[in-house]
């Protein structure tokens, strides 16, 4: 196990380096420049700003000097907003984008796991299709969508919640529900299937056999099983959501992460482009990492060790 | 089985349609921002939204409109705008212009304080300026300062900071040299780029500028609360010399960046002003409720005369000519623009008192007939069977796409010619354009202080916005005499001359000029909003 995770660290290490060279390269290969405004500047006054971020010097250099403040972990100014450091850009909105993730995490699994049970258990009758059919609209309805009509109907038109913001619990309501369905869908059509396979397999029919009731048969015995392929997306999708999706967060004026994966690249904030997806590549793998970890707990005939070696 | 499930679905589609009907009627019903401004405890709290998180509020450094609407309440500088967009004195009481219109000698106000008690020194504005002159500040408005003997020197690194002429002769006097005498410098030094600096604060902490403790204001309001990419909070500055004038307690600003939501916290009353969503801008224009305000800016297309077949002037005359500037704003940008016939937009006075675009009157008309006869005529001359091929191009995004096909469409009717369409991501577009690689493009221009020259200059050969590739000795030479001159009719009449000239040559053609669209809140009254960009809450009131 020891000597598997030790492997596994190594591995991340080399592909965050892999991903953060090719960004680099990448981003500096794209035309443009973090000082091409839509007003008027003078040639004089972009080589000051230019020579201020280093810009000027070659982009090997520049190379250099990245990773060589990467290993300090200081993701270095932003440009546009040259007064905060990016990992202060990161350190104030992760926290947001997580809050925002985690509660809508917690709708999306408990929703769509019960979903899912109660469609598998009434497989192909009508709640199985109620679930369905929900599930089928989750997945195509965009969330920005999902967004205004929620903010039509419940805030402007029924005053119940706040438009946006993140002041208060109740601000939370709207932005959680709209983020949550995509991903409820996706669980509860993934439970679903999983749990009908699992419910037709030989043990639970002993257990019907023995007397269980089906809330003990589905708690004890299926679940467990049944929730495998559910970890499995549930590592990408935790990253997803917790780095911030741009346009709740825009929809509602949410003060999270995702903006700046979007604004970085359109104001060509080389630091600030730099950060988040250094930051995003190092979440997405150790979630995939602690995935495959929790499968060895869930399911004891995966054995880790072998893997590894 | 199948059946009930077909059923069911066409059942949920039809909820759903008679959801969303229904939702667009109970919209127009509802409210339209008229709830009770005031706080329920009498205070006056204006809510506003930036939009964003301001780029930042040290005054050299925040140069664009998420910084300055903010930034210009927080400070002032030695003049202030006033609701004609005239500048007015504010931390000057007074000013003195020397016969040769170089030297300016401003008086301060001895009752002109900081948000920290201390007064506002003319050292404050030594410092403040020779800051943003600074080429360690990069500032990107240092440009502005050039107008000063000795900033541009110091700024690209051939001179000094001593030489840079700016004085505090003593507590209350400052004195500056200019290059030429700038007539319209106090109007100059109305923008956020020279407002003072609390020299003590900056020098003993350089990073005073990012929290809400730590930052020192000369202003109306001083800033109290600011949480990052959240919101932030000004409150009345009791310090401020005018501070019997200010009616408002306390402004909030939220930072929503998306134009639905915040139209929908506006119509809540979670706002007090809102921008115009494009979808909705045609029924609140017919409603009313929209308002409208000049800004100082010209939506243009720019030639490329180094690219066949723009070399020619008779064609670029013809394509200007085949462009109707009228039906875009009213059919196609339908955002109550007004239609330019002319670079330079309206709202400059001149010294007999007459707007400069009035009296310089329409330098481009639409004509279809002269358009392709100018067309047969410039083809005859570079010996054309047939046009060369021409692509417009512009950058990603909505609105420039519907003027770019309109004029698509345009050029078709009038002149029989097609034009290909392309667009690029900004950051590319705009270094394409630089570089001379777009042969028709779209392109813009935003005033950065209220002069006519600040449109007019962008023309010189070689300077940084031309992206044409034309090039004019006299036009070079009437705005230099332009920015020379000291009487002001005279320097009208060159600037005048300037763009006809640029007329009759035409690198460029414009189609409207831009403007301030906005939602406001029946209760709010006084915000006023300058042409050149900012916006000025001081005499702003809430009923």
């Amino acid at each position: 196990m020891a000597k598997y995770v030790m492997n596994r660290l190594f591995a991340m290490v080399i592909t965050l380096w892999i991903i953060v060279t090719i960004t680099f390269f990448l981003m500096h290969a794209v035309p443009g420049s973090p000082f091409n405004q839509e007003r008027n500047t003078s040639e004089a006054v972009q080589q000051n700003l230019e020579a201020h971020y280093h810009l000027n010097e070659p982009v090997f250099i520049q190379y250099a000097i990245y990773i060589k403040s990467l290993a300090t972990l200081d993701f270095g100014p932003s440009i546009k907003q040259s007064s905060t450091s990016v990992n202060e850009m990161i350190g104030r909105g992760f926290p947001v984008s997580a809050e925002l993730g985690i509660t809508s995490l917690i709708i999306a699994i408990i929703s769509g796991i019960v979903l899912g049970i109660m469609a598998a258990l009434r497989h192909n009758g009508a709640i199985d299709y109620m679930a369905m059919t929900f599930a089928v609209i989750g997945i195509s309805v965009p969330n920005f969508i999902m967004a205004t009509l929620l903010i039509q109907q419940l805030a402007v038109t029924w005053e119940i919640f706040p438009v946006a913001t993140w002041a208060s619990p109740m601000h939370m309501i709207l932005p959680s529900i709209a983020l949550a369905t995509g991903p409820m869908a996706i669980i509860a059509r993934l439970t679903r299937s999983s749990m009908i396979e699992v419910l037709n397999q030989d043990y639970v029919m002993t257990a019907r056999a023995k007397g269980m009731t089906t809330f003990q048969i589905v708690m004890k015995h299926a679940l467990r099983n049944a929730l495998l392929p559910v970890i499995t997306i549930l590592g990408t999708l935790v990253a997803g959501v917790l780095t911030g999706s741009f346009v709740i967060e825009k929809i509602f004026a949410i003060p999270g992460m995702g903006k700046y994966f979007i604004n970085g690249i359109n104001d060509r904030d080389y630091p600030v482009i730099m950060g988040t997806t250094v930051f995003y590549s190092a979440f997405l793998i150790m979630m995939l990492f602690i995935v495959d970890i929790a499968y060895g707990i869930l399911d004891p005939r995966i054995k880790l060790h072998k893997r590894g070696e | 089985m199948k059946k009930i499930v077909t059923m069911l679905l066409s059942l949920l589609l039809l909820i759903g349609i008679v959801g969303c009907t229904t939702t667009e009627n109970s919209s127009s019903n509802s409210n339209s921002g008229s709830d009770d401004a005031k706080q329920e405890d009498g205070t006056k709290v204006l809510k506003l939204n930036n939009g964003s998180e301001p780029t930042s509020f040290d005054p050299p450094i925040g140069f664009d409109s998420v910084s300055w609407n903010a930034l210009n309440n927080l400070m002032e500088g030695l003049t202030r705008l006033d609701d004609e967009d005239q500048p007015q004195p504010a931390a000057a009481k007074e000013w003195e212009k020397s016969e040769d219109g170089k030297t300016y000698t401003f008086h301060l106000r001895e009752d002109a304080k900081w948000s920290n008690g201390e007064a506002v020194t003319a050292e404050d504005f030594e410092y403040a300026w020779k800051r943003l002159a600074n080429p360690d500040t990069a500032s990107p408005a240092a440009f502005l300062s050039y107008f000063i003997e000795g900033a541009e020197a110091f700024n690209t690194g051939e001179g000094s900071e001593e030489d840079v002429m700016v004085k505090a002769v003593d507590e209350t006097t400052f004195e500056v040299t200019l290059e030429s005498p700038v007539a319209f410098f106090p109007n100059l030094i109305s923008n956020p780029a020279f407002f003072p600096v609390h020299k003590a604060t900056v020098e003993e902490n350089p990073e005073w500028h990012t929290e809400a403790d730590t930052y020192v204001s000369n202003g109306p309001f001083k800033l109290t609360k600011w949480e990052h990419d959240s919101e932030f909070e000004f409150s009345k500055n009791e310090n401020y010399w005018d501070a019997d004038n200010v009616k408002l307690d306390q402004v909030n600003w939220a930072m929503v960046d998306d134009t639905n939501t915040e139209y929908q916290m506006y119509k809540t009353g979670e706002l007090h002003t809102s921008d115009v969503p494009a979808d909705l801008s045609e029924e609140l224009f017919s409603d009313g409720k929209a308002q409208v305000e000049d800004q100082s800016g010209t939506y243009f297309y720019r030639f490329n005369l180094e690219m066949e077949p723009f070399q020619n002037q008779n064609i670029r005359k013809a394509f200007a000519m085949a462009v109707d500037q009228q039906k875009i704003v009213e059919f196609v940008t339908k955002n109550e623009e007004k239609p330019a016939y002319g670079f330079v937009a309206y709202g400059f006075e001149d010294a007999a008192g007459g707007d400069f675009r009035e009296v310089g009157g329409d330098l481009v008309t639409t004509d279809a007939d002269q358009a392709k006869e100018l067309l047969e005529k410039g083809m005859e001359e570079e010996g054309y069977d047939q046009l060369p091929a021409v692509t417009l191009t512009y950058n990603t995004s909505d609105d420039h796409k519907k003027i770019a096909e309109t004029l698509q469409q345009m050029y078709k009717e009038v002149l029989g010619v097609d034009v290909e369409l392309a667009n690029q991501e900004w950051n590319v577009f705009s270094d394409e354009q630089k570089q001379l690689n777009l042969q028709f493009s779209r392109s813009s221009f935003l005033a950065d202080y209220g002069d006519p020259i600040n449109f007019l200059e962008s023309f010189q050969t070689d300077h940084s916005m031309n992206r044409t590739g034309w090039s004019n000795e006299e036009y070079d030479s009437l705005i230099t005499k332009a920015k020379e001159e000291t009487d002001e009719a005279k320097r009208f009449e060159y600037m005048h001359e300037a763009e006809a000239l640029l007329f009759e040559e035409m690198p460029i053609f414009p189609i409207h000029f831009y403007n301030q669209v906005y939602l406001q809140n029946e209760d709010v009254t006084g915000i006023v909003r300058h042409p050149v960009g900012y916006m000025e809450l001081k005499w702003a009131d809430i009923k």
